[in-house]
């Protein structure tokens, strides 16, 4: 697995990331770089920070084609089973509306200040240090509280729920970790940042891509435009 | 299960308004799909099989089943579904037949929990089938004012009454199951107006523009009074080794599939190469020249449409939202449309009606025609009310449309011309005393089974022959793509990707048990009617029966005969298929054993066919088949294989027609190496023994159709 790759100016800790989104949110750190830390932010309020995730998910909803095979690769390869459900990216579509608006694709932005990590009651939700603080969920600690789905800012919650008998609720929550903790990943090098995400391999026309640097914190920063010159050809727009 | 399969499948007596449900593993041995629909039909129907001469037979059952690998990952055959019962298109009889269409419908039944429906019965008032997961209910259509509804409403109306109070673009809780939500919208397969009024040219349709064309099964959900059917699922499917079918999928993607950085072709094919690319064939492609393009695209803002899983969508959707995920056939109607946005919107309307796209393309092709010839028309010898004095125009599209979708005018008054165009071409011919003639003169292009002509029996041998042999067009596009690529070469003036020698050496190694056959593919005038034309149609019949039919692997991207991204140009059937099949259901099936298995649906099939009254003797061509040369009517030259003086060689086969004697040895070829009666085409015990069917071996022993 590779959890621990630093990659472009990014260290291990992720600490130049946090730099500057602390630079960028107008926030001062008074904490040290454990994981949440605590920032006075420009109001002077204290609040809990985070390591910045080395990785994210971009994606071009107006390439997708619709195929949801993002989401059935998801699911396949953490709960072994296709389930568009579970998945943790989801692809919403409207087979009778007009283009672009008949689609859009809905993953975790692995946030700089995680609500849904903030919401967690167990402490199962962490930005990982052991996985580039990706959000990620330990599925033993989680009780099904659907506390972390409730604070998702987004109106499509970037989490999801996954049955699971031996919890009270039924349920454990379940959110996109960039396959880091994914028991059937089909390859030796692994998820995570700097290794292989199922949706991004999976995607049948590059709809989906990884990259290490934070995304400008807005739907543009993270719904970007992937149609260079090879789609054009095929009769599609790349503007 | 950790197979595939969801384990339970739905059945529902619509009579009776009773819902039951019984194993899937009771049918274990039928794998899913066409095969399992067959068995089950066979089961419920065998003791009125011989009196079941059309689709309108009370005791009909209809059936949809998916395969244990829809709703996984593998690439163009996990979001089918197939359909079967008996049809009410083809002629003289309605055949057992089937048809399948792809989509979301085949994902969300198998996530839903059911590996397939079975619907028996006729309901009393319309009604329509809500599933959400393993709650299931029967709703009258009245609730909801849907009966009367075309198949793009009809559906709008159930997604929002399956929503609720809740809204789309966000987590649903549909209310089937504890802790159940998506965010997907229900998948709904309904019929349109020409289901309602029980057209025989009426179809199934779900989402925008996939559907269930062939057999008139529109009809036959009109006739039980059957609406729709959604069905929204909140589980998932189990598969047996997740690895390795992420693997064969990226293997797939690696190997065989376009790669959009290097782009070896722009234009779609029947293939696993094919780019994302729609088919559409707007325009009129008889009036194309060499090197054109065969259908005119929309130019504006688009995307690739797919269904679920696949890895290489066939469809699109645009900015204008016309046309949106139509392709092919449907695409075609009213070639001599005033504007290529007249006749998209003929294409929405199209499926608005639920009406058999390609039925419809030949019907208005041959009205038109008779028209112009001064022979149908207001006060002529067929006297239509159809005006065609603004033919081309979209609301000629619409009077047309709805004379065939309700059998009525207009205005809404019965009308029998309108009722002739709702039975489809052939039967409207009978009506106006002009099937014979036109036959006889191919006017009207019926090759067989009052369904019409596909690719042309005098040249697409395999395509022909096995049409005869069946129940309906087998739309199988498996050879007749590897051909055409060289066809298309030829008509852009280029030489083809594969050289003739090359393309049937790769082609045949892949046929099994038939791949030391030398002449299995020749085309030629001496091989027409030979006991190697006898294997080709039979392994046509087994792969299709067993990886398209039953396991649902899709008809526009399998198989994969020739790969233009294969460093040897060696596609990958025979590797993928089992590879997919087995890390699904963990299975060990090998691909021979998968062509043995598709000979044993083949049987069962035949054997349905026989109990419904087949004989040798019906199996035949139209006259004009035998009676007129095949013939161009561009410039464009189907190539096929032929082998003559020692080599391999692409030649057009036009000019050629068959020989009425030359067929007949050809069925008796055919019937040989199945094991059926020579003289009568029955099935004889000794094989059905074989194939481990003693059962149906004893049916048919009863009614006296046995070999």
């Amino acid at each position: 697995m590779a959890r621990h790759r630093a990659t472009g100016s990014q260290t291990a800790s992720g600490a130049i990331r946090r730099r500057e989104f602390l630079s960028r949110s107008g926030t001062v750190a008074i904490g040290g770089i454990l994981s949440p830390f605590l920032v006075l932010d420009a109001s002077g309020d204290l609040h809990a920070a985070y390591a910045a995730s080395q990785g994210y998910l971009l994606v071009d909803t107006k390439k997708c084609q619709g195929c949801l095979s993002c989401m059935l690769a998801c699911s396949l390869v953490h709960d072994g089973e296709a389930n568009l459900s579970t998945a943790r990216i989801q692809v919403l579509q409207d087979s009778f509306a007009k283009w672009p608006e008949d689609v859009s694709i809905e993953q975790c932005r692995q946030c700089a200040t995680p609500a849904c990590v903030e919401a967690c009651p167990t402490g199962a939700l962490t930005a990982d240090p052991q996985r580039g603080h990706v959000r990620c969920i330990d599925p033993a600690k989680c009780i099904g509280c659907t506390l972390c789905l409730l604070k998702c800012p987004f109106v499509v919650k970037r989490l999801t729920v996954v049955q699971d008998e031996r919890k009270l609720t039924g349920i454990r929550a379940a959110k996109c970790d960039l396959c880091a903790d994914a028991p059937y990943h089909w390859s030796d090098v692994g998820g995570g940042p700097g290794g292989e995400q199922a949706c991004v391999a999976i995607c049948p026309v590059e709809a989906i891509q990884y990259t290490a640097t934070m995304p400008k914190q807005s739907l543009q920063g993270y719904n970007v435009n992937l149609r260079d010159a090879n789609w054009g050809k095929l009769g599609y727009p790349t503007d | 299960m950790n197979n595939g399969y969801a384990g339970q499948i739905l059945r529902i007596d619509l009579s009776e308004r009773q819902i039951t449900t019984f194993p899937t593993s009771r049918y274990a041995d039928w794998v899913g799909g066409h095969a399992l629909s067959a068995a089950i039909f066979f089961d419920l129907t065998r003791h009125v099989l011989h009196e079941m001469q059309d689709g309108y037979h009370p005791q009909n059952v209809l059936i949809l089943m998916t395969s244990p690998l829809t709703g996984t990952l593998v690439p163009a055959c996990a979001g089918r579904i197939e359909v079967t019962g008996i049809g009410v298109q083809s002629h003289p009889i309605g055949w057992f037949t089937r048809g399948n269409f792809g989509g979301r419908f085949a994902t969300m039944l198998k996530h839903a929990g059911w590996d397939g429906i079975v619907i028996e019965g006729t309901a009393a008032t319309p009604v329509w089938l809500d599933i959400r997961d393993q709650r299931v209910t029967l709703r009258e259509c009245q609730e909801l004012s849907l009966w009367g509804q075309d198949a793009w409403d009809s559906q709008l109306t159930i997604w929002d009454y399956v929503a609720g109070k809740q809204h789309y673009g966000r987590w649903i809780d549909p209310g089937g199951r504890v802790h159940g939500r998506t965010t997907q919208r229900p998948a709904v397969v309904t019929i349109g107006p020409s289901g309602e009024n029980v057209c025989r040219t009426a179809c199934l349709i779900h989402d925008a523009s996939n559907a269930s064309g062939q057999g008139g099964f529109g009809a036959i959900f009109g006739l039980k009074r059957l609406k729709a059917i959604s069905v929204i699922g909140t589980g998932g499917v189990a598969v047996h080794d997740p690895r390795a079918l992420l693997e064969a999928r990226l293997w797939l993607k690696e190997k065989y599939s376009f790669r959009l950085s290097d782009l070896k072709s722009t234009d779609i094919e029947l293939a696993v190469a094919s780019p994302p690319v729609p088919g559409v064939l707007y325009g009129n492609w008889l009036a194309k020249g060499p090197g054109d393009s065969f259908g005119d695209r929309p130019t504006e803002g688009q995307r690739p449409q797919a269904c679920v899983g696949c890895h290489a969508g066939c469809r699109a959707r645009y900015e204008s939202g016309l046309g949106n995920e139509a392709g092919c056939v449907e695409t075609m109607l009213c070639p001599d449309a005033d504007s290529l946005e007249v006749q998209r919107r003929a294409t929405d309307l199209l499926n608005r009606y639920a009406l058999n796209a390609w039925e419809m393309v030949f019907t208005l092709n041959y009205i038109r025609n008779l028209n112009k010839a001064g022979q149908l028309g207001p006060g002529c010898v067929i006297d239509s009310p159809l005006d065609f004095s603004d033919y081309g125009s979209l609301a000629f599209v619409e009077r047309l449309l709805h004379m065939a979708g309700t059998k009525c005018l207009p205005d809404g008054t019965p009308d029998p011309f309108a009722e002739a165009l709702s039975e489809g071409a052939y039967r409207a011919a009978a009506r106006w005393g002009r099937l014979e003639g036109d036959l006889r003169s191919g006017e009207l292009p019926y090759a067989h089974w009052g369904i019409p002509m596909h690719f042309d029996p005098r040249t697409e041998l395999e395509w022909g022959y096995g049409t005869i042999l069946g129940d309906r067009d087998i739309n199988e596009h498996d050879f007749q793509n590897v051909w055409a690529k060289a066809s298309f070469a030829d008509w852009r003036g280029r030489e083809p990707d594969v050289p003739a020698a090359d393309a049937v050496r790769i082609v045949r190694s892949k046929m099994p048990p038939f791949d030391d056959d030398p002449r299995i593919l020749d085309y030629g005038d001496h091989n027409m009617y030979t006991a190697h034309m006898a294997k080709l149609v039979a392994w046509h019949r087994y792969y299709t029966r067993f990886w398209k039919l039953t396991v649902q692997f899709c008809d526009w991207r399998w198989p994969d005969f020739i790969n233009i991204y294969a460093s040897d140009k060696t596609g990958c059937t025979g590797l993928a298929e089992p590879r997919f099949y087995n890390a699904v259901t963990g299975q060990n099936l090998s691909y021979s054993q998968s062509i043995e298995l598709g000979r044993r649906i083949w049987n069962l099939d035949h054997a349905i066919w026989t109990l419904q009254g087949r004989h040798r003797d019906h199996v035949r061509f139209a006259d004009y088949i035998y009676d007129v040369p095949a013939a161009s009517a561009n410039g464009y030259r189907e190539l096929f294989p032929v082998f003559e003086d020692g080599q391999w060689r692409y030649q057009t086969r036009f000019g050629r027609r068959l020989d009425r004697d030359g067929v007949e040895n050809f069925k008796t070829e055919f019937y040989r190496l199945q094991g059926w009666n020579e003289a009568t085409g029955y099935p004889k015990r000794d094989t059905l023994e074989e194939l481990e069917m003693p059962e149906v071996a004893d049916e048919l022993g009863r009614h006296g159709r046995l070999g």
